[in-house]
């Protein structure tokens, strides 16, 4: 069942097209995964999904009913956590969830229950009273999603919620979307991280440029680049003459220098590492380092943009 | 519901930073102190950086001719003359004629080059004067007081001393004008203690009549015992007694100036806060919870009046206990509180607006930096208005704070509320203005699109 369907959206600032007509449909249940680079047009298109801003053209459909129509009948559906910490961090993590617990129309009792539930969900139930600008970087990002669900909200818009935190509470977080999926929340969660996506998320748009440029389940984005198999290389020196020895390898479609290593793509260039090492070597070069990718997101971003997600 | 909760969050969060409590709180408190203290003597006490002229009425309370007539009677009755003898009565009744208390008084003293340069007088009708003296048109009334002229000459010319008491009533709120008004009169007695003035009449008058050179003797005799009389002229300061009014010290006055001055900062906090919101997104997520954008800036409006109504209340308090300052009539400083801090949350609340709209912070900077201080030196907080240059006191009218100063200090000199009652309207005017247009910032066009949207972070993305 459709909850959210997005037709043919844009977003234009002056002459910058920040969303470039996208389309895509959310179901009930599901996280959806919008995936891209900084600047993809990500955030623009949350912005106006939450009702914050209003597109250039399209329609934002939630449960049948255009977004903009009404916009302040459907915010108490919505739940927004926003890539900032939107907080006040002179306040304690008791004071911030009841404002915005107040803000959503809660009180007296009920909000106090929802705040000790919340706590309960996002694991910081013991540090309530602390102020926010004492919390770690990951204690910030839970309450900055805990005050986004206390209101229970049956859509929940996650924007990069997990930029610069350390690895622990980053499995926090992604274990408390996936217990909010499980409880039946509905949610839509942007990254630039393609672990994340790929670990979350049931159906995935990918996003550059402000274009949706393929979207699909993880096996059907993967199928894109079936049998296309990548291989990285670290070399003691980066040489671009290496490259085109590499192309001459049966298989190879792509060889290409990518930051600090080479990546080779091709159809099962797995089986060809032999030849890859041999042309490196005749070459002059050492190996420092060899790393065979099984087709990913990754993968997929990279053969459909020709450059990596983190650029 | 929603603004309570504003409300009560951002009173936290102001309470819950020490940067901005010194600045709002804890500096007037100092200030207050500080300056009353400093500037103690520019007050009643006296001193004075005046430079200005000083307009003032003299009255004249006796009748020249009735005097002139008297003291002929005088000098013709039997007591005067058995004492000096019917020639030497003749004598002076006859010199009598040029002696003359009047011109002594407006020529030689108040027309000389010297007081000219300071005071500015004209005669008036004792009714005339006191109207001239409530509207603030003059500093000061000088009264000369009955038998000014009979006194004066009996004194003058006769071993007899009369008491003359010249009177100078001042206005409370032009206190060191008149501090200047009463510093000239006494120099008036020492100017006639100066023999110049007295001998040259004395002298001039002996010679005209010939008196003989033992009349002259004695009249220069005479004139060491005149100029004992003369120093006993008094000049009494009466802060408008016929008002009953009390007069305001350093600290009474220190004590206004700096919560009316200090208050402005509230506002100027104010101004920040919207932007703030915006900066960290907090008031996109309030947008997003379905908060009207209205009910956001009441929040801001009222977030701004309570913090200038609890500002004002802490420093009428630290002044009432520590300094000793009495507020004077408690509904009419409250009443001017409300309005004072009606004005500043509409101030507030308007360039809380400009500021979010601008998308900086230059805004609230300037107001900070350059506007507070230049109202607070136009308002008086920093001098007394009085002894400002007259641009300066005309421009005073567009300073928030000058009016509110003018009504605080009105009811502390006893005035009834309804004496503040346009200072209080004024007030509330202002307060309304700025809301009203706070509200139009934030409705003119592309205002609310700039609201709903943090450009920048949403292209970032």
């Amino acid at each position: 069942m459709t909850l959210l369907q997005v037709n043919d959206l844009y977003k234009e600032f002056g002459s910058t097209k920040a969303v470039a007509g996208i389309s895509f449909e959310v179901r009930k249940g599901e996280v959806f995964g919008l995936l891209g680079p900084n600047g993809a047009g990500k955030s623009t298109t949350i912005s106006m999904v939450s009702t914050l801003i209003p597109p250039t053209k399209g329609e934002i459909i939630f449960e049948g009913e255009n977004i903009f129509r009404d916009p302040a009948s459907l915010r108490h559906k919505l739940g927004v956590v926003p890539q900032d910490i939107a907080l006040y961090p002179t306040l304690s993590g008791y004071e911030n969830l009841s404002f915005w617990g107040s803000m959503y129309g809660l009180k007296g009792t009920a909000l106090k229950k929802r705040i000790g539930e919340v706590a309960e969900i996002i694991g910081l139930n013991g540090r309530l009273k602390d102020r926010v600008d004492k919390y770690s970087g990951g204690m910030k990002r839970r309450i900055n999603i805990g005050a986004a669900l206390l209101h229970k909200p049956e859509l929940l818009i996650m924007d990069e919620p997990t930029v610069g935190i350390d690895p622990q509470s980053r499995n926090h977080i992604l274990d408390t979307v996936l217990e909010l999926n499980r409880q039946g929340m509905t949610i839509i969660y942007t990254s630039h991280y393609m672990e994340e996506v790929e670990y979350l998320c049931s159906r995935i748009c990918i996003m550059d440029q402000g274009k949706i440029i393929a979207s699909g389940t993880q096996e059907e984005l993967v199928e894109l680049i079936k049998g296309q198999t990548q291989v990285s290389l670290k070399l003691d020196k980066m040489d671009r003459e290496v490259l085109a020895r590499l192309r001459e390898i049966r298989g190879v479609a792509k060889a290409e220098l990518l930051q600090d290593e080479i990546s080779v793509t091709g159809e099962n260039v797995d089986t060809a590492l032999a030849d890859i090492i041999a042309k490196v070597t005749e070459h002059g070069r050492r190996i420092s380092s060899i790393d065979v990718k099984k087709p990913n997101l990754e993968a997929v971003f990279l053969h459909l943009t020709g450059k990596a997600l983190r650029d | 519901m929603k603004v309570l909760s504003i409300i009560a969050k951002d009173l936290k969060t102001i309470l819950s930073d020490k940067k901005a409590l010194a600045i709002i709180l804890v500096m007037p408190l100092v200030l207050m102190v500080i300056l009353s203290s400093a500037l103690r003597g520019t007050f009643i006490s006296g001193g004075t950086g005046d430079t200005s002229k000083v307009n003032i009425a003299v009255v004249k309370q006796y009748d020249m001719i009735r005097d002139s007539q008297r003291f002929d009677e005088t000098l013709g009755g039997g007591l005067l003359v058995q004492g000096m003898g019917k020639e030497s009565a003749e004598e002076l009744k006859a010199a009598s004629g040029d002696v003359d208390p009047e011109k002594l008084f407006f020529e030689d003293f108040l027309g000389s080059d010297e007081v000219a340069k300071i005071i500015a007088y004209r005669v008036e009708q004792s009714d005339k004067a006191h109207d001239l003296l409530n509207s603030g048109e003059i500093s000061a009334v000088v009264l000369l007081p009955e038998n000014f002229v009979y006194d004066m000459k009996m004194n003058m010319l006769t071993p007899f001393r009369n008491r003359v008491d010249i009177r100078v009533l001042t206005h409370p709120d032009r206190s060191i004008s008149g501090q200047v008004v009463q510093s000239v009169v006494e120099a008036y007695s020492d100017a006639m203690t100066s023999v110049i003035i007295g001998k040259n009449v004395l002298v001039e008058a002996s010679m005209e009549y010939e008196l003989t050179e033992d009349g002259f003797k004695g009249m220069k005799g005479a004139m060491d015992e005149i100029t004992e009389i003369i120093k006993n002229i008094r000049t009494d300061v009466d802060n408008m007694e016929v008002q009953g009014r009390k007069q305001i010290s350093s600290f009474d006055y220190y004590s206004v100036a700096m919560l009316t001055m200090f208050i402005l900062f509230a506002a100027g906090h104010g101004g920040r806060m919207l932007l703030e919101e915006k900066d960290n997104m907090t008031y996109q997520r309030m947008i997003i919870a379905g908060t009207p954008r209205l009910g956001i800036m009441a929040g801001k409006f009222l977030t701004v009046f309570l913090i200038a109504i609890l500002q004002i209340g802490i420093m009428i308090a630290f002044s009432r206990f520590a300094l000793k300052v009495q507020w004077g009539d408690t509904k009419a400083v409250l009443l001017i509180s409300i309005s004072a801090a009606f004005a500043i949350a509409g101030i507030g609340s308007a360039l809380a607006a400009a500021t979010f709209r601008a998308g900086n912070y230059k805004m609230a900077s300037i107001f900070e930096t350059a506007v507070i201080q230049t109202m607070a030196l136009l308002g008086g907080s920093f001098f007394p208005i009085d002894i400002m240059p007259s641009v300066f006191q005309k421009l005073s009218v567009i300073s928030v704070n000058g009016v509110a100063l003018k009504a605080y200090l009105k009811i502390m000199k006893g005035y009834g509320a309804s004496e503040v009652m346009t200072h209080i309207t004024v007030l509330t005017a202002i307060g309304a203005l700025f809301a009203l247009v706070s509200v139009l910032i934030l409705r003119e066009k592309g205002g609310l699109k700039d609201a709903q949207y943090n450009q920048v972070k949403a292209l970032k993305a």
